[in-house]
């Protein structure tokens, strides 16, 4: 052979070995055949829906190109209100549901007693829906709610607050990040326990035999390790934050819209499925931005060397 | 030798997915509605109003209750692909002139007749002439309802001395919710405003109308003006959690709310748990009169329905007037035809029924119906009108100015369309606000 022997493909190299060529025949389909169903799956239930509310867009009944949609989507009565909210709530829910969850599954990691136990009880959230957990919010914080029920029973207060009101949107945002909190930090958890288990115990106990305590061991053996799936579990929730829309209807209406409620109420309100392309394309934008971004952010070591 | 093999199975495949369309039509109906859509009436659809039918004629019926937009759609594609698979549907009669300009309806004049031919049923002429669009019968007249006024007892006591509540005013409800206000210190007055709530109704069927005469035409006329300074003040003694409120009946049941408005139907389950609790007061009176919304439910047969004999059947037991008094009492729409009419109701229902006709009889009513011919527009129509609201009472924009920029989306709405003013407007065409 002309060239030199780590420049030639796995397949070359069988061929150099004859008798072996039945075998990388049969050996080379199966990931492309194992593949095949997500494949068809997601091209018909992801890529062409995809492709098909891009062409809703931007494209109008004459089927020429057209920006007017996008035009309607940012002269809408709630698109900056839309804009805003998505945004603030993410940049308050995550950082909280990152940290609390990053607790939480450091203290399952240390494996005390009953561990396993609690590690069941706080992942109980995510078999929950988002439209049930408003629902549950919801009902703890009415005029006649759990919370008010709870005040009066103390004493606390003379009569029943009225907690979901328009003229206080701070408690509005309080409602709303509370359930947040409350029904999907789980999810962030549940990755963090997993990335955590793959660390090897030797790392550890090399810290340790070098007197590294509690703090320096977190700060410069457990984050640093962690980082690659913490990246993973902040793409997920941005992009599941981005989506967010069960729970703020549930709990403020439209008094805080949100990017997604906005698409959803196109569809069914305004029966304009144009406009409401218009912002699940915006949504998607916002989060192939967000992901890009964090992929950059947060890229481990060998990453930064190898580019 | 493969491919051969290969196209036979394919024909073997064709042919037993065709196999039951060969045969005798299935003894099943798929009845597609956007009224009684709320879990609890879809409930009560499929296990009491649906199951007399069931058991009648050995014929099942699969209901399917859905919001406009999806179930739009879906007649809509159906007819565009030239295949059906819904018998039967009922909506609103404002969607009707959509479906029928689309080509998704049989003409039901004939069924009609028929019908009429039994001599057990007199359709309300009015709804019948409804029905009529586009030069056919595009539906049977199915049900009815309307929006008014349910109070707990405990707040008539606040009531505005030496006025009649049964002949309120808009300022007599200002003024009611500000007498509770202040003696309680709280805001007892509900509107369904949440995104699923009714709340676009009550603004541009009663109080536009009330207030200028009109729904579209004196859209930002100085009446409009005053009508919406005076919307302000009366959100000020709103229970601010208003915005949450899709049914009235849950707040006034949970007695957050004392006095609200919503459809009948909205209302009607918390008369029933609590008949002697609750009054049912007529909506109230503005400068122009007292106007109501009369809502009218059709019932059409999609172009393509798989099965028309079953879906007439279908419809024949659905306007017979026990049926309508079951409906009636089921989930407070009140019936098309006249001999149902006349069926005394009890308890809740009685107190809601007194309170329709007072509603209807005033001597100041002004009937107001659903705008029409906005085709695949419809959708907009409400939104503008709430979208109003959220600017003006929410967000506490300049009055004229907003008025001012919604009036110009009316305007291009019903340009783009060439739509008929809905009355009680005048009937031009394109409607546009003065």
């Amino acid at each position: 052979m002309a060239f030199p022997r780590q420049a030639m493909t796995i397949a070359e190299r069988r061929l150099e070995r004859p008798g072996l060529q039945f075998v990388r025949l049969r050996i080379d389909w199966l990931p492309y055949l194992l593949l095949l169903p997500t494949v068809i799956f997601l091209s018909a239930f992801f890529v062409y829906p995809m492709l098909q509310a891009l062409a809703l867009s931007v494209r109008g009944p004459d089927g020429a190109l057209t920006w007017r949609y996008f035009q309607a989507m940012v002269g809408d009565t709630y698109f900056i209100g839309a804009i805003r909210n998505s945004l603030l709530l993410t940049a308050i829910v995550i950082p909280l549901q990152v940290t609390l969850a990053l607790t939480i599954a450091l203290l399952v990691h240390s494996r005390f007693r009953g561990h396993t136990t609690f590690l069941y009880v706080a992942a109980i959230p995510l078999g929950i829906s988002d439209l049930a957990a408003g629902l549950v919010w919801l009902s703890i914080f009415t005029e006649r709610g759990y919370l008010n029920m709870l005040l009066q029973g103390l004493h606390l207060v003379p009569r029943p607050l009225t907690f979901l009101t328009f003229e206080r949107p701070l408690l509005l945002y309080g409602a709303i990040v509370a359930t947040e909190v409350w029904r999907a930090t789980a999810i962030v958890m549940l990755i963090l326990v997993a990335g955590l288990q793959l660390i090897p115990r030797e790392f550890f106990e090399t810290a340790e035999v070098f007197g590294a305590t509690g703090w320096r061991k977190l700060r410069h053996v457990t984050l640093p390790l962690l980082r690659p799936v913490l990246q993973t579990a902040l793409i997920i929730r941005t992009i599941l934050a981005f989506q967010l829309f069960a729970t703020v209807i549930t709990l403020a209406g439209r008094i805080v819209p949100v990017l997604a409620g906005e698409a959803y109420f196109q569809y069914t309100i305004y029966r304009n499925p144009h406009v409401a392309s218009a912002y699940a394309v915006l949504i998607m934008g916002t989060s192939m931005a967000v992901t890009v971004l964090y992929l950059r952010l947060l890229r481990t070591p060998e990453e930064v060397a190898r580019a | 030798m493969r491919v051969s093999r290969l196209a036979s199975l394919f024909v073997l495949v064709v042919l037993a997915g065709a196999v039951p369309v060969a045969s005798a039509p299935a003894p099943e109906l798929t009845f597609t509605s956007t009224q009684l859509n709320p879990v609890h009436e879809q409930e009560w659809a499929r296990t009491t109003l649906l199951k007399g039918f069931e058991d009648e004629t050995g014929i099942r019926v699969r209901f399917i209750g859905d919001l406009a937009g999806p179930y739009i759609d879906r007649l809509v594609a159906e007819a565009r692909a030239g295949r059906g698979t819904v018998d039967v549907t009922g909506t609103l009669h404002g969607d009707f002139p959509l479906l029928v300009a689309e080509g998704a309806l049989r003409d039901v004049a004939d069924v009609l007749r028929q019908l009429e031919g039994r001599r057990d049923r007199t359709f309300i002429p009015d709804l019948v002439k409804a029905g009529q669009i586009g030069g056919m019968q595009a539906f049977i007249p199915w049900m009815q309802a309307t929006y008014l006024i349910a109070a707990h007892k405990r707040a008539l006591p606040y009531f505005p001395a030496g006025r009649n509540p049964q002949a309120m005013t808009y300022e007599d409800l200002l003024q009611w919710g500000e007498n509770i206000r202040q003696a309680t210190g709280e805001r007892r007055l509900g509107f369904p405003a949440a995104p699923g709530g009714l709340y676009g109704r009550f603004l541009h069927g009663y109080i536009y109308p009330a207030y200028t005469g009109a729904q579209v035409k004196k859209f930002k006329s100085p009446e409009a003006v005053q009508m919406w300074q005076y919307l302000r003040r009366l959100w000020g003694v709103t229970h601010p959690s208003s915005f949450l409120y899709t049914f009235m009946h849950e707040p006034l049941l949970r007695g957050e709310v004392w006095v609200a408005w919503d459809h009948t139907a909205r209302l009607l389950p918390a008369l029933r748990e609590r008949p002697d609790d609750f009054v049912v007061l007529p909506s109230p009176a503005g400068p122009r009169g007292r106007s109501f919304l009369a809502v009218i439910a059709g019932l059409g047969i999609p172009r393509h329905s798989p099965n028309p004999e079953g879906a007439a059947r279908l419809i024949e037991y659905l306007t017979r007037p026990r049926t309508q008094v079951l409906t009636l009492q089921g989930v407070a729409f009140f019936p098309t035809v006249r001999e149902a009419a006349g069926a005394v109701p009890t308890g809740g229902l009685k107190v809601m029924a007194d309170g329709v006709a007072a509603q209807a009889t005033a001597r100041d009513a002004r009937t107001a119906l659903l705008p029409i011919g906005l085709g695949a527009r419809s959708g907009e129509f409400v939104p503008l009108y709430v979208d109003t609201f959220t600017q003006i009472a929410v967000q506490g924009k300049k009055i004229e100015e907003v008025l001012a920029a919604q009036a110009r989306r009316l305007e291009e709405l019903y340009r783009a369309m060439n739509a008929i003013c809905p009355p009680p407007d005048p009937p031009e065409r394109p409607c546009r606000p003065e």
